[in-house]
């Protein structure tokens, strides 16, 4: 059975994805011209999606709407438009007070949601009672060992002495350990977005043009 | 005299200098032949993937799930086909399904995409009954803090512009602590928002599935008990699907298709590669310490000096 034809959408994508790919053989004016159009599209879809998505529903369509219950909205709008004053030499630090505003509103946002979201209840799992002994308890005494070894690794408050310096010794084995783990999911995670292009261009692209 | 390289040392002093662009080859070469020829590998099921499924297995029919696209298209080969098989078995349980989107650059779009695909597989579901799309919410956190108050207050309207107090879906679900579980396919840092804000603050089950580069840093999370599962990257989405065609063979009819990309199907091309990869870095590391070793007693033999000094 084939299937239909590629559209115009299908055959822009494939091409602009061979442009991107032509890259890996050398630089050339194609390529060139698929990094510059995603480059300008990325930023102009963007755009268009903090203003239809977020200026327009949050803040203009409420205070064109009803103004006397969300007047309290010009004074978030009005801090927005004190960053650009930066733009404005003369003015320029009215910018920062916006700035400072931002600023401590994420601390405190990020303050609560890393202490009481990802700090306790990660040291409340990882140092566990050492009796009765399990398999887990192993576990968690490895974590733990890690979990102390990195820190004196990364404690530069003091020069390292005999014993520390072992142990960050083996806080480096640590570290050295996660890093290829990462390393690891990165590349599988690369792989996955070439497999993902490869299947669009024979899938989705070639079998149809070529009536397969 | 110099004693003459074997053909071994010269086809390893061959690959030292070899054209990057030949290896480039080989790779695209090691992913299309699986793409044109599936092999059909096997794939060994991990227990934070099967501890998601089982869970979602737990709810009853009517139980509402929520479903969040916190990515865009640059991981989409990684996380639609997580969130397809979650909506597959979602639907096939009768559990209904709120669906929205965190992530600004494209996660609306692949959100329409993926519900309209999945949709059409069950062509008896109802909008607004069996599952609902509130559209694009900018400021992931704070959208997060008023689903724990007031899911109105952060999506007064559906994708479509129609308030959701329309819909039989929502009627009785307030706010977040009300729904059974959350997943989130996730790319960069959404996905975290919902365990150190939503699991921490409003206590509700959370399942990631996040891209393979930001895997690692949720089995913290996942070993805190603060996940109920996790679906690492194109390897997780592959898992949960080998575990939901085996519980619902009639799925086979969508994931059995030659012409349908899934992760199973793209777990082929990555056992491929990898071994592709493992081996080349065996053979640069053979190469680079044999020719070392040549260089040492080429050095030694040539009068100009211990071991290991260069003229």
């Amino acid at each position: 059975m084939t299937e239909t034809f590629p559209g115009i959408g299908i055959w822009i994508s494939a091409l602009l994805t061979l442009f991107a790919f032509s890259f890996l053989y050398k630089d050339n004016p194609f390529f060139r011209f698929a990094e510059s159009l995603f480059a300008g599209v990325s930023l102009g879809y963007y755009v268009g999606i903090v203003l239809n998505q977020t200026l327009k529903p949050n803040l203009i369509e409420p205070l064109t709407t009803n103004f006397a219950g969300n007047w309290d909205l010009l004074m978030a709008g009005g801090i927005g438009l004190l960053l650009y004053m930066r733009y404005v030499p003369k003015i320029g630090w009215v910018s920062r007070y916006a700035l400072a505003i931002y600023v401590a509103y994420y601390i405190g946002v990020e303050f609560t949601r890393r202490i009481h979201g990802e700090v306790l209840p990660q040291l409340s799992r990882t140092v566990v009672p050492l009796f009765p002994w399990t398999g887990a308890t192993l576990e968690s005494l490895v974590f733990v060992i890690g979990v102390y070894s990195v820190l004196v690794y990364f404690f530069f408050s003091k020069e390292q002495n005999r014993v520390t310096r072992k142990i960050a010794r083996v806080g480096i084995w640590f570290l050295m350990i996660s890093f290829g783990a990462a390393f690891g999911f990165t590349v599988m995670g690369r792989i996955a977005l070439l497999i993902g292009r490869l299947n669009f261009l024979i899938l989705d692209w070639l079998y149809p043009a070529l009536g397969i | 005299m110099a004693k003459r390289p074997s053909a071994m040392d010269r086809f390893l002093e061959w690959t030292l200098n070899l054209d990057r662009r030949w290896i480039y080859l080989l790779v695209a070469v090691s992913v299309i032949t699986p793409i044109v020829v599936p092999i059909g590998l096997p794939v060994t099921t991990t227990s934070s993937t099967r501890s998601a499924f089982e869970f979602v297995e737990t709810l009853k029919p009517g139980d509402v799930a929520w479903l969040s696209f916190d990515y865009g298209p640059s991981s989409a080969p990684e996380n639609d086909p997580m969130a397809e098989a979650f909506l597959r078995q979602c639907f096939l349980k009768k559990v209904r399904v709120v669906v929205i989107a965190l992530y600004p650059l494209g996660g609306l779009g692949l959100a329409n995409n993926v519900l309209a695909k999945i949709t059409a597989e069950f062509p008896n579901l109802v909008y607004g009954e069996d599952y609902v799309n509130l559209g694009y919410k900018d400021g992931a956190a704070a959208v997060m803090r008023r689903l724990g108050d007031n899911i109105a207050d952060a999506f007064p309207t559906d994708v479509n512009g129609r308030p959701i107090g329309e819909f039989p879906i929502l009627r009785g679900i307030h706010d977040i602590k009300q729904v059974k579980v959350v997943f989130t396919a996730a790319t960069g840092l959404i996905g975290e928002y919902w365990i150190t804000q939503v699991h921490a603050q409003f206590g509700t089950p959370v399942i990631i599935g996040p891209t393979a580069v930001s895997a690692p840093k949720y089995y913290a999370f996942l070993n805190a008990g603060q996940l109920v599962g996790m679906l690492g990257g194109m390897k997780g989405a592959a898992e949960y699907e080998k575990l939901l065609r085996a519980k619902y063979p009639e799925l086979d009819r969508f994931y059995g298709g030659t012409r349908l990309f899934t992760a199973t199907k793209g777990m082929d091309g990555q056992t491929v590669l990898h071994t592709v990869i493992l081996l080349l870095i065996l053979l640069g590391n053979i190469a680079y310490l044999r020719s070392r070793a040549r260089r040492r007693v080429t050095d030694v033999g040539g009068g100009r000096g211990p071991a290991g000094t260069r003229p």
